[in-house]
Order: C-alpha cells, then sequence, then structure tokens
C-alpha cells in the first residue's frame, strides 16, 4: 500500500469537506428529527433510538462512501486516470487504496450518528455492544465503498449527481434504511433480500439483539463488495478518455 | 510528394522508440496513416507539424494510451504499458492531468510515490522552474504555472525517454526560453527527448532531428538544417500537361513537387535550373517564381492539399 498516496488522498478530502459534511449531515438531521418520535420505544425487544441510530450509521455509511464517485468523476474529467497510466501504478492497488479511503471517511460519519445518538437521543449501550456495533456498520460500508468508484468509473461527470442520488435513495429504501422492510410489499421485501444495504443494516443491528453475526449477511456482503470492486478495477483499467 | 531523406545515422543498441506500420482511424478520420519511426537512444527528435497532423495520437500510441488499429509501437523494445512499468518513460501531456486541490509540491511527491525510484523534489522543482510556487494549490496557478508542473512530473522519475507533447503552450517567451535550458541540461545527460510542437523555430532550435508530418503521415524527417532547406527556397508554379510529376521532381534543383489546383508547384532549393529545363522541354505555361518565407513554406508543406489521394481520405 502507497501511504503517501493515501495521506494525500485523505488531505485532499479534508480540503473539499464540502462533501464530507453534506453526507454526515444527512443522516444526522435524519436521526434527530426521526429520534424524538421514537423514545421509550422498542423494535423487537431493543431500544428504538438504539435502532434507528444503526440505521442512521448505515445510511451514513452509504452517503460517505458514495461521496467518493464525485471526486473520481472529477478525476476523470481532469485527465487524472490519464495521468496515473502514465506511470507504473498498479491499479489493483490503487483501487484497494480508494476502497480504503472511502473506509477512513466513513469513520467520522458513524462517530457522529453515534455522538448524536448518546447526547439527543439518550442512546445508553454497553461497551461491547458500540464495539461490535460500530465494527460491523464500518465493515459492513466495504460494497458501499466499491459501488461509489463504479458509479464514480461509470457514470458521466455532468449525471453523476442523478446516478448517485438515484443509486442512494433506492438503496436507502429497499434496504430498510427508512422504513421496515416488513411494513414493505411482498416484491420490494424480495428485492431488499438482494440489496447490500439490507444485508449491513442486518449486521449492524445484530448486536442490539445479542444475535450472532449472520453468514449469508457476509456472504451477500463480500459478493457485493468483490463484484463490484472488480467492476470498478476493470473500467479504471479502460478509462484512458482524454482530459 | 515531398522526398524523404534516409535516417540519421542509427545509434548503437535498442533503439528507444520502434513504430511500424502504425494506423488510427477515428470514426472517419485517419488520424494516423501507417507511420514508421525510429528513435535512437540520446537523440532529441522534434515531431513537427500542424494541428490536426496526428502528432499526439502517434504519442499517445507510443505511450499505451490508445490501441493502433494497425502496426507497432515499442520503447525500447517493450510494449509501452511494459517500458512505463519500469519507470523508463516521463511524459508532459497537452492538457489536464492535474489535480487541483493539492500545492505543487505534494502533486510531485505524490507522483514520485507511484515509481519505485525517483529524483529528490526540490531538485525537480528547481529544474522545472517550478519552486516559487510550489506551496500553492494548483488549481490556482496560471496555464504557464501548471505546464512547468506537468514537466516536474515527467522528470521525477528520472526517465530515460522524455515524451512532451507541445511543451510550451501557453507559455510566454522567457518561460519558453527557461522551460528550453532546463531541457538541454537534462538531454545533456544522455536522455532521449521526443516533442511535438507546431512550431518550426522551436524545433529547428531544439532538436537534432525534425520528423515533419501532415495528415498521419511522415513528410520529411533529417536534421533542422535538411527540414528548413526544403521549406526555403523558390516555389515555381506552371500549368504543365505533357510531362510527369516524377521527371519534374528529378530535375536537379527540386526538392518536391506537389499539384494544386491544376498547376505544378516545384519546390526548389535553386529555382534557375529547374526553369530552363521547364521552358525547353515541356509546354509549361502561366510560370510564376516565388521566394517563400520559412514560415510561410512550412504552412505551405504541412497544410495545402498533398495530392488527390492524400484529400481524399
Amino acid at each position: 500500500m502507497n501511504l503517501t498516496y493515501l495521506r494525500l488522498e485523505i488531505l485532499r478530502v479534508i480540503r473539499n469537506r464540502r462533501v464530507l459534511i453534506f453526507s454526515i449531515l444527512l443522516p444526522s438531521i435524519l436521526e434527530v428529527v426521526l429520534g424524538s418520535e421514537y423514545k421509550n420505544g422498542d423494535v423487537n425487544g431493543a431500544s428504538a433510538t438504539a435502532y434507528l441510530m444503526v440505521s442512521m450509521g448505515i445510511f451514513g455509511a452509504l452517503s460517505t462512501a458514495m461521496g467518493i464517485s464525485g471526486s473520481i468523476a472529477v478525476e476523470r474529467q481532469v485527465g487524472w486516470n490519464r495521468q496515473l497510466r502514465l506511470t507504473p501504478i498498479n491499479p489493483l492497488k490503487y483501487i484497494a487504496s480508494k476502497v480504503l479511503l472511502s473506509l477512513f471517511m466513513v469513520v467520522p460519519t458513524l462517530l457522529v450518528v453515534y455522538a448524536l445518538g448518546i447526547g439527543a437521543l439518550g442512546v445508553r449501550l454497553s461497551g461491547a455492544v458500540w464495539t461490535q456495533i460500530f465494527l460491523g456498520s464500518w465493515l459492513s460500508a466495504l460494497p458501499f465503498a466499491a459501488l461509489g468508484l463504479v458509479v464514480g468509473y461509470l457514470a458521466k461527470p455532468d449525471s453523476i449527481q442523478q446516478i448517485n442520488g438515484l443509486v442512494f435513495f433506492l438503496l436507502a429504501l429497499l434496504g430498510g434504511l427508512w422504513l421496515p422492510v416488513e411494513s414493505m410489499p411482498s416484491l420490494m421485501r424480495t428485492i431488499a433480500k438482494y440489496t447490500p444495504t439490507y444485508w449491513a443494516v442486518q449486521v449492524a443491528r445484530n448486536p442490539l439483539f445479542h444475535d450472532k453475526v449472520n453468514g449469508t449477511a457476509i456472504l451477500v456482503l463480500l459478493a457485493w463488495a468483490v463484484g463490484l470492486g472488480v467492476i470498478g478495477l476493470r473500467r479504471f483499467q479502460a478509462d484512458t478518455a482524454r482530459a | 510528394m515531398p522526398q524523404r531523406t534516409p535516417q540519421l545515422q542509427p545509434g548503437p543498441g535498442t533503439p528507444a522508440v520502434h513504430l511500424t506500420g502504425l494506423r488510427k482511424k477515428f470514426e472517419k478520420i485517419t488520424a494516423v496513416d501507417g507511420l514508421d519511426l525510429t528513435i535512437q537512444t540520446g537523440e532529441v527528435v522534434a515531431l513537427l507539424g500542424p494541428n490536426g497532423a496526428g502528432k499526439s495520437t502517434t504519442i499517445d500510441m507510443m505511450l499505451g494510451l490508445s490501441r493502433p488499429d494497425e502496426g507497432t509501437a515499442t520503447v525500447f523494445d517493450l510494449a509501452p504499458h511494459q517500458a512505463i512499468a519500469q519507470g523508463r518513460v516521463g511524459a508532459l501531456l497537452q492538457s489536464g492531468g492535474l489535480l487541483p486541490d493539492l500545492t505543487v509540491q505534494e502533486l510531485v511527491t505524490l507522483t514520485a510515490s507511484l515509481y519505485l525510484k525517483s529524483r529528490p523534489i526540490p531538485q525537480v522543482l528547481d529544474r522545472a522552474n517550478a519552486t516559487e510556487f510550489a506551496e500553492q494549490r494548483v488549481g490556482r496557478l496560471s496555464g504557464g504555472q501548471q505546464q512547468r508542473v506537468r514537466f516536474a512530473m515527467a522528470l521525477v522519475a528520472d526517465p530515460d525517454l522524455i515524451v512532451l507533447d507541445e511543451p510550451t503552450t501557453g507559455l510566454d517567451v522567457e518561460a519558453r526560453r527557461a522551460f528550453w535550458t532546463a531541457m538541454r541540461e537534462e538531454t545533456a545527460q544522455g536522455r532521449t527527448v521526443l516533442f511535438a510542437t507546431h512550431y518550426l523555430d522551436e524545433a529547428d532550435a531544439y532538436a537534432d532531428r525534425i520528423v515533419l508530418m501532415r495528415e498521419g503521415r511522415i513528410v520529411a524527417d533529417g536534421t533542422p538544417a535538411y527540414i528548413k532547406s526544403m521549406v526555403s527556397g523558390r516555389t515555381i508554379r506552371a500549368t504543365v500537361t505533357d510531362t510527369d510529376l516524377p521527371v519534374l521532381a528529378s530535375l536537379p534543383g527540386v526538392d518536391s513537387v506537389e499539384t494544386r489546383a491544376g498547376a505544378v508547384l516545384l519546390h526548389c532549393s535553386d529555382s534557375d535550373g529547374p526553369l530552363r529545363a521547364l521552358l525547353a522541354g515541356t509546354d509549361a505555361h502561366d510560370i510564376e517564381v516565388v521566394a517563400r518565407g520559412l514560415e510561410d513554406a512550412f504552412i505551405a508543406l504541412t497544410t495545402g492539399p498533398v495530392t488527390v489521394e492524400a484529400s481524399a481520405t
């Protein structure tokens, strides 16, 4: 892994902090607004506010990781990928650093959403459950990071906002981040089982119910991550368009 | 057709660049049309031609950025991407390729980190005359300053071959001179350089060899002195019906022959001999003799129609 590259990429994210702030703001607002309705409620024996908080964490992870597609679109626009092709860069390592960068960006989002959970919603959990929730949510963001890459490399720069918005909306809705999947019509319930968001939020919520890690969830998330990662890699290699 | 001179003396060992039968078509336009070119190690070669001559397309194929429809390109006997993977090629492309949100120093450092070996960053920034704005964000620089950043990025890996596509675009006269001074110091160390330009004076001043391109083909290849002799001199324009172009081209003093709008144009280093021959041996009429300025002649040589066949493609 090229640490210089990763360090400078993180620096770029910090300099373009508007994207990051927007990705954090979206789940935070929703969390606080909906949270007031959920106080003292429960979902299958778990605190409703904690349940909401975890869902919003995944929502935030999705919005943050998708944020990378915008920066990739800009890089394509200025001909950066073409410039990279003139260096001995290893495409696999490059894509891996992009995914890693996305995962780094997800950390502050999760921390803000959890801090709001404690401060505004009064969520109280044991240290072990906090740790499991954080790790589960963070690692579940892997397919989202890969998705951001694919959208970034597939979409035209002028239509990326719309495509991002659509993918983002569908995945959040179908994955049950806003509404319980159980309350959806049967077709949507079926489709939901194929989305990475559905399984990511299952993994993230598991600790609230003291459930074991779901093997199916991990397989589905890995399949998404690898599948999208391969597409992202292919697209990167094919992308030599002149600036 | 302008004639082709024999290649310069081939240098020893592996050629830096070897292009054979290179062809590239974009929809209806043939950008590069059967190009053969060998560049020896240590040569400083100018790829000279007007916009649309196929220079950038040739460079793209040489760098492995685009795939030729036909023919092959090798760099140090390797496929272009392999030569690049070994860090043996540094390239400056015409536009783009810069991350606007990093400083110059950061961007050059980042580029260096992608190579196994690289030169010290301050030295490279100095060489590219980019030290004074090293701390500024790339996106806030002028076009000329950005061009110097691209130059620094091309030098940072200490490459054996430097490829520059229109390197002085956007530079003012002083910056242009500074650029070439820096370039000279680089080539003094035995580096091979290929640069594309549409300025004859630039090619003349800085290259050992000029490859003149038009409409995707090489129309002349030789020392700057030879190219200048081709494009300077006088042009005889006449209407001739009873003789063949090769016959006219073989007259002593004639460098090249072309036809335009029914007339024959003889580009001559010496126009007196051919003129006598025309009057004595052919039905030539409506004869004009014109002296050509260097730039005018260059433009005529690289932009006018060559033959019916070439303008039809």
